[in-house]
């Protein structure tokens, strides 16, 4: 059954539109990861998912039930904030305790709860602490603890993760994965880190200017894109895009001349991503030859910022580039395989049967 | 460093500190001496009613008379916690319902709180006044739509019965001061964070419960601030009285200052006086203590109501 | 439900609107009011308005000179209570010292200081330097409480201020004395204007110690309010003229200061 956004509507006191027809539908034990750059409309969604804003406009169900105008009491779901939003005049263990306690869950029960989730979360020493005698770790963990203590349907998170270092906040995401995998609750999880996104969502939904552009999964939103919105935002660094323009099955931009079977005549965009390009140190056919700009060695791997009349690229070597030097030139290949094509003007792709 | 003069060369020369002197020295000389010399004078029998007692020194006998033997002062004493006690609880509660109220349901505050906070502004003795007209027992405007009402004898009138009067000037008090509280704590309500708001409503508490557990709670330092500074006011309530009624009748209305005021300038029994002032500057003393240890935190900057 | 709520609590609003503005509109009405409106057994609200009260109490009376006083007096304490105190506001804000809160600590306590306790000395005091019955004596007595609540709540606005601002302008070229004359205190400007207006505010309302400390010469016009009321036959009319002279402009000025109330009230402790 799951969760359904049916056509929702957000507008703002102020004019602001944050979510436009925006529609989604997800399964109930799924990982669901909102993505898009800020103002995309991602937290409203989330929000309006848990009853803290209200819709304009459209509908939300789960399991088939209108809860549109539910109050966020009545909905079973649970929140995990961006900063965390603990009491800071309760004890952890009473924070932790907060959601049993409204809902008068019996005192034994209540502390047998608190006291599972606290120690799966290896926050069981932290109990009689205040918020303030935290580290940001573990308020974040405590935060986590608050939302799953009474089994909620659906946990909610809202940029979790975004106030921990990084060190810590790839530590957390692994935990925050297992913990889906243990619990098998349904997580809808807000984000703008494409990294993040792609490591934990079972799918991801991609969003921009309040609508969805995408729902999939990690997978398919790398390999399969299906606008240039969704191409460059996801993979570090940015997928390479070049606008050209397409004649006879042969697309041209700059330097670039290379074979584009199935693609009709006029203005259209490659996209190649930087891992994708392979680097010669020798000319060829179908090679393109580039001017070395800057080498950035990002180990393992070697960036290359590559210049040619018109056009540049990013190369990611897989392995060791330090041989090659700035100022040189190189001949770089654009692997059929790997071509993405986007219609110039409204981005959405093309598919000319050239894909795997 | 010439031209600049002397503030510029203390700026420059690190010396920063000597700044506060003249701030310092001012108040040590028409504050500090004369609270000072009210304490020696407290010591000394000094009067200027009676011809021979022109100072000499008594040790504490002024203080064992306060406590031991003048009853009017434990009068004027519980009169006044009395109506501290009295004014702070209904300025507090009336203050902090109309607060809510304006924050729940009030989008445009901004008319309101101008309209509102006229009575806390105007002078305390004008205050006085302008209730007095009100009270006037033959023509008084309140006076007459008590009566219409029937809460007012027709023969009665509120400032001239004993049992009455006290009530009233309580009344008239949280009538200027309830804005007051309205005000603070309104700027309190709104400084506090969304997220444990929201924190709660996911966590599924209603909003009774909302209120209790996480309002309350982070209102606190400011509900503490608010009743500290009407305690320390409250208690050192003298304009209004003493235009109103002057103490009476009787003494039905003497409240310490009122009373330190009659011992001062209608008894002019100045070394007495002195140490029943005394008594009033101890305890605002001690509030002020409290106000600063509890409430105050150090750096002078405005407390952190939440977090 | 929510909506019964909401007309419930406007009406509940408006009610306390109307009782915290009645007395002082009726004081208002009462000084347009002829002795015999004034003194009507029904109140009466609407009459044929008298001009004359005002000017037979200000000019006749001679009640003009103590609106000059109160100027005098609530601006000068002004201009002193600044002039000491925002550099003094100013070294707290910026600089530690040994003792520096127990200093802070003292300001505190000469705000709150209860009149009663201290003005009978400060009034010998005043007569050993022959100053009573002059507006010096009451400026010095308001500067007392006036100078404690600048430095308290200067010491705020200037502690708000980053001190990256200190070091840019003294980066820029600035001496420690430009930095605090031409970059801090123009940036704290909103918050000294709001403190200069609360300091008049506070000096124009006083009464025991004006009352105290000027008998003739300098009275001011709070002090000249309880000669007004007398037990037989109090002229209400010219006594409401006076009242609304001495309020019209502190409801004024506080319309200007409402924003920076809050923190003035509260010593600085709570932003508005």
């Amino acid at each position: 059954m799951g969760v359904r956004f049916r056509q929702v509507r957000k507008v703002f006191p102020d004019g602001t539109v944050a979510l436009d027809n925006f529609s989604l539908q997800f399964e109930t034990g799924e990982f669901v990861v909102l993505l898009g750059p800020s103002g995309s409309g991602k937290t409203t969604a989330c929000r309006i998912l848990a009853g803290l804003e209200e819709a304009t406009g459209g509908a939300v169900e789960v399991d088939g039930r209108d809860i549109t105008h539910l109050p966020p009491r009545e909905r079973g779901m649970s929140m995990v904030f961006q900063n965390y939003a603990l009491y800071a005049h309760k004890s952890v263990f009473d924070n932790i305790a907060y959601p049993l306690k409204v809902r008068s869950t019996p005192r034994g029960e209540r502390e047998r709860k608190v006291r599972d989730i606290a120690a799966m979360l290896r926050i069981d020493e932290l109990l009689k602490r205040r918020p303030r005698e935290l580290s940001g770790g573990q308020a974040q963990r405590v935060a986590v603890a608050r939302a799953l203590v009474w089994d909620p349907k659906i946990c909610l998170m809202d940029e979790p993760l975004s106030n921990l270092d990084a060190l810590l906040r790839l530590h957390t995401r692994t935990e925050l994965k297992r913990l889906h995998a243990d619990l098998g609750r349904t997580f809808v999880f807000v984000t703008h880190d494409q990294e993040e996104a792609m490591t934990l969502g079972t799918r991801i939904a991609v969003m921009s200017e309040g609508r969805l552009v995408q729902f999939d999964s990690p997978r398919n939103v790398y390999h399969r894109p299906v606008t240039r919105f969704v191409a460059e935002f996801i993979g570090r660094p940015a997928m390479n895009t070049v606008d050209g323009s397409v004649r006879n099955g042969l697309f041209r931009a700059g330097v670039i001349e290379i074979n584009a079977d199935g693609l009709p005549d006029g203005p259209s965009t490659l996209g190649i991503r930087p891992e994708h390009l392979v680097v010669h140190e020798t000319a060829g056919e179908g090679r393109i030859p580039l001017e070395v700009d800057v080498v950035e060695l990002v180990e393992p791997d070697t960036l290359l910022f590559l210049r040619g009349e018109e056009v540049s690229f990013v190369s990611r070597v897989l392995r060791d580039g330090g041989d090659i030097a700035p100022k040189t030139t190189v001949h770089v290949e654009i692997p059929v395989k790997y071509r993405h094509w986007f219609d110039a003007s409204t981005g959405i792709r093309i598919d000319s049967g050239t894909q795997p | 460093m010439t031209r600049r003069g002397i503030t510029g060369a203390l700026f420059d020369r690190g010396v920063a500190p000597l700044l506060l002197v003249p701030a310092v020295l001012l108040l040590v000389v028409i504050l500090l001496g004369p609270f000072l010399y009210m304490t020696w004078t407290s010591l000394t029998d000094l009067s200027f009613a009676i011809p021979d007692r022109d100072g000499n020194f008594l040790g504490f006998d002024n203080y064992r008379r306060l406590m031991r033997e003048d009853a009017i002062f434990w009068h004027s004493f519980g009169l006044t916690m009395k109506f501290v006690a009295i004014v702070v609880t209904i300025e507090f509660l009336l203050g902090f319902a109309i607060a809510l109220l304006i924050f729940r349901f009030v989008e445009r505050r901004r008319l309101v709180l101008t309209l509102l906070l006229v009575p806390m502004m105007l002078a305390p003795v004008a205050v006085g006044l302008i209730w007095k007209l009100l009270l006037q027992g033959d023509f008084g405007m309140v006076t007459y739509y008590l009566r219409a009402i029937g809460l007012l004898d027709l023969r009665d009138a509120v400032l001239s019965n004993a049992d009455s009067i006290l009530p009233a000037i309580m009344l008239i008090d949280a009538w200027q001061w309830t804005p007051f509280v309205t005000l603070v704590m309104l700027a309190g309500l709104l400084s506090l964070p969304r997220e444990p708001f929201e924190a709660a409503v996911m966590d599924g508490a209603r909003p009774l419960q909302i209120f209790r557990d996480v309002t309350l709670p982070l209102l606190r330092p400011i509900i503490a601030l608010v009743l500290l500074l009407r305690a320390i006011d409250a208690f050192k309530e003298f304009d209004k009285i003493f235009i109103l009624t002057g103490g009476g009748p009787g003494t039905a209305t003497e409240l310490l200052s009122i009373y330190v005021y009659r011992l001062n300038f209608k008894n002019w029994d100045l070394g007495y006086g002195a140490s029943a002032a005394f008594m009033i500057y101890l305890v605002v003393l001690i509030l002020c203590a409290v106000f600063y240890k509890a409430v105050y935190w150090r750096e002078g900057r405005p407390i952190k109501v939440a977090r | 439900m929510s909506r019964a709520w909401r007309t419930f609590a406007i009406g509940v609003l408006i009610a306390v609107l109307v009782i915290a503005l009645i007395p002082w509109v009726w004081m208002l009405l009462t000084s347009f009011k002829t002795r015999l409106d004034a003194l009507a057994d029904v109140p009466v609200w609407l009459f044929k308005p008298t001009f004359e009260h005002y000017p037979t109490v200000f000019l006749d009376k001679g009640y003009l000179p103590l609106v000059w006083n109160s100027i005098l007096v609530a601006s000068v304490t002004t201009a002193l209570s600044l002039f000491f105190g925002v550099p003094a506001a100013y070294v707290f804000a910026r600089h530690d010292f040994r003792g520096k809160e127990d200093l802070f600590f003292f300001f505190l306590t000469t705000r709150m200081a209860p009149p009663i306790s201290v003005v009978v000395p400060m009034f010998l005091l005043f007569t050993m330097l022959g100053i009573t019955d002059t507006p010096l004596a009451v400026i010095l007595a308001h500067s007392t409480f006036n100078l404690s609540l600048v430095v308290w709540m200067m010491r705020g606005f200037f502690a708000d201020i980053p001190r990256e601002i200190d070091e840019a302008a003294l980066m820029d070229g600035h001496s420690r004395f430009g930095m605090f004359a031409r970059v801090l205190v123009p940036l704290a400007a909103p918050g000294l204007a709001a403190t200069a207006v609360l300091c008049f505010i506070l000096s124009w309302n006083e009464f025991l110690y004006a009352f105290v400390l000027v008998a003739f010469e300098g009275r001011t016009l709070t002090v000249g309010i309880p000669g007004l009321v007398t037990p037989h036959g109090t002229l209400w009319g010219q006594v409401a003229a006076v009242a609304i002279v001495a309020t019209l402009p502190i409801i004024v000025f506080s319309i200007f200061v409402q924003k920076h109330l809050v923190r003035g009230l509260t010593f600085g402790a709570v932003k508005g």
